[in-house]
């Protein structure tokens, strides 16, 4: 229970704290930050994959790259607007969660694995060559159409703007994790990531829960890649690259796995460090993987987890 | 109780709970289990014994839907259930411990109880949002449980850092929490310390008195003290059913336990 405690004040703190740096922040620094707070949630949704069912899934570049490209091309081809180009993103993470779903949750651990990165990287090849739809290595550049929110119109080229309104997914996004975490399902998750095997004894379709865990990740994961794209106004196959695999393992595993919010810790670590010290130093990342492996080494549970099971004592 | 011919019927004879007929496994060429056949009564212990790798945790693994068998049936409550998968198998209302703890090493003795007794109040409309600890009557009968087994002092802790014992009676209380009819125990007593040990065997006696349960037991006194009924197993075969007297007469049960003395009290 104190564990909890720990985590929802450095949750709610860290969203006040981001609230009120939208309006003190520089241009560079606001631009950084709205990157961090889109691979918040990319990443807050990839621990309900590897942190609470221990699902190890190379795949998610899949969503982060079906999200980018249901967002923009739906704005480009259909006309939509933003709200509804946002949704469509969600909705095709989620049809996409359940397909790929559907054939690897039953795989055992190093299967699974591989054949999450196999499928991913399959549609990074396609991306990359079905040009007349996704534009290939040079990406489709989109211009974003202005948020009606009924009474006023927002244009989010407006830097301020396009905080606010990302800040806002990823608090809602946060508060509907931290809900489903906490309510029965989330109980359930945690049985099947201590001990799959009991949780099937104790009555639970174990492989259905996993498939709900999957299909939940893809989702977040869509709806950052579509944030992504509509800040950059702009997607391309890259999206879909295997660098977009591993991030989010990384971040979870810096952050803390199974925390929700430990993930956010690690986002900033890692995009604060290729900001600042990929100006000087070009292979920043053989220090980055040095410093991961020494976190790793203090504390197995990753950042947030060591200060959260700190709290408790 | 009524003997007849050395069987005891432990209660009213209205159909068997639990009826195996003819259930056979084999991996590849080994025999595991080959064509064990019988019937489970309500409130009857029957005690599964027989030496190492006779069959005994197979014959569980086939019973609860790990293992399919390779032939023969297996109802409960008259329904077939064989084949059927564990997590259905366990809401029709039967339950089982391993015989190695088998729980959920970072949760705590309260949730893991709780999960368990949750899988039968699982309704859509409260699986997603509503509040896992404002579930309220999920939460008594977890109580209820913890408290039947003897663990409320405990609850709050972490299952990994209990005491062997205690994890083979959270073990007991995980299997109470799907509200079984029939209570499969793969030796609750293996490695625990002889003060805990009469702690399982009280909680095992108590409990047959709302369920049937099957015992896989080395121990020959806790045997005779709980069983009414014992079956003996040898090579997959059954080579000796009846009450624990009839059994500890037989004379291949006896040249298999050679040394070992079975005293029936």
């Amino acid at each position: 229970m104190q564990r909890e405690r720990v985590l929802r004040y450095f949750a709610v703190g860290t969203l006040v704290l981001l609230g009120i740096l939208g309006m003190v922040l520089p241009t560079g620094a606001r631009s950084l930050t709205i990157q961090i707070m889109i691979f918040g949630i990319f990443a807050m949704g990839y621990d309900v994959c590897l942190g609470y069912t221990a699902q190890c899934s190379l795949g998610h570049s899949l969503f982060f790259g079906a999200g980018a490209y249901g967002c923009v091309l739906s704005m480009i081809h259909l006309k939509v607007g933003l709200l509804t180009a946002l949704a469509i993103s969600i909705g095709s993470g989620f049809v996409l969660g359940v397909l790929l779903g559907l054939i690897c949750v039953r795989l055992s651990e190093a299967y699974f694995v591989i054949v999450t990165a196999i499928i991913a990287a399959v549609f990074h090849l396609l991306a990359m060559d079905l040009i007349w739809i996704t534009g290939g290595d040079d990406g489709l550049c989109v211009s974003i159409p202005p948020l009606k929110l009924g009474f006023a119109e927002v244009s989010l080229y407006q830097p301020q703007a396009n905080y606010y309104f990302v800040l806002f997914f990823m608090a809602v996004s946060y508060f509907v994790l931290a809900r489903i975490l906490n309510a029965p399902l989330g109980k359930i998750f945690l049985s099947i990531r201590e001990n799959p095997k009991r949780a099937h004894f104790l009555g639970y379709n174990v492989t259905r829960y996993k498939l709900t865990a999957f299909v939940i990740s893809g989702m977040f994961a869509a709806l950052a890649g579509a944030l992504y794209a509509v800040t950059l106004r702009y997607t391309s196959a890259d999206y879909l690259s295997f660098y977009w695999c591993v991030l989010p393992v990384v971040w979870c595993l810096v952050g803390g796995l199974g925390t929700l919010v430990g993930p956010w810790v690690g986002v900033a670590l890692m995009s604060l460090f290729q900001y600042y010290v990929s100006a000087w130093f070009t292979y920043y990342l053989l220090l980055f993987g040095v410093l991961v492996l020494i976190i790793l080494r203090v504390s197995r549970k990753g950042i947030m987890g060591y200060v959260a099971s700190r709290g408790v004592r | 109780m009524s003997q007849a011919g050395g069987y005891v019927k432990a209660m009213a004879d209205d159909g068997y709970l639990l009826e195996l007929k003819n259930v056979s496994k084999s991996f590849g060429g080994l025999v595991a289990l080959d064509g064990i056949s019988y019937g489970v009564q309500k409130g009857e212990i029957l005690g599964i014994i027989g030496p190492n790798g006779a069959g005994k945790t197979t014959l569980f693994n086939v019973i609860t839907g790990e293992q399919k068998p390779t032939g023969g049936r297996v109802y409960l409550k008259g329904e077939d259930i064989t084949g059927l998968p564990p997590d259905i198998i366990c809401q029709k209302g039967m339950s089982r411990t391993f015989q190695l703890t088998f729980i959920f090493p970072e949760m705590t003795v309260f949730e893991s109880v709780w999960i368990g007794v949750y899988s039968r109040f699982r309704r859509p409309w409260n699986l997603f949002f509503s509040r896992a600890d404002r579930l309220g009557t999920v939460a008594e009968k977890a109580l209820h449980i913890i408290r039947t087994v003897g663990l409320e002092q405990k609850m709050r802790e972490i299952a990994s850092n209990l005491s062997y014992g205690d994890q083979k009676v959270l073990e007991i209380a995980m299997a109470l929490s799907t509200d079984p009819v029939m209570l499969l125990l793969d030796e609750p007593t293996q490695g625990v310390g002889p003060g805990e040990v009469d702690t399982i065997i009280n909680l095992v006696e108590r409990l047959s008195k709302e369920m049937s349960i099957i015992l896989i037991e080395h121990d020959m006194d806790i045997v005779a003290r709980l069983c009414h009924n014992v079956t003996v197993l040898s090579f997959g075969k059954t080579i000796a059913r009846g009450s624990c007297e009839v059994v500890s007469q037989n004379e291949e049960v006896q040249r298999i336990y050679l040394g070992e003395k079975m005293v029936c009290s």
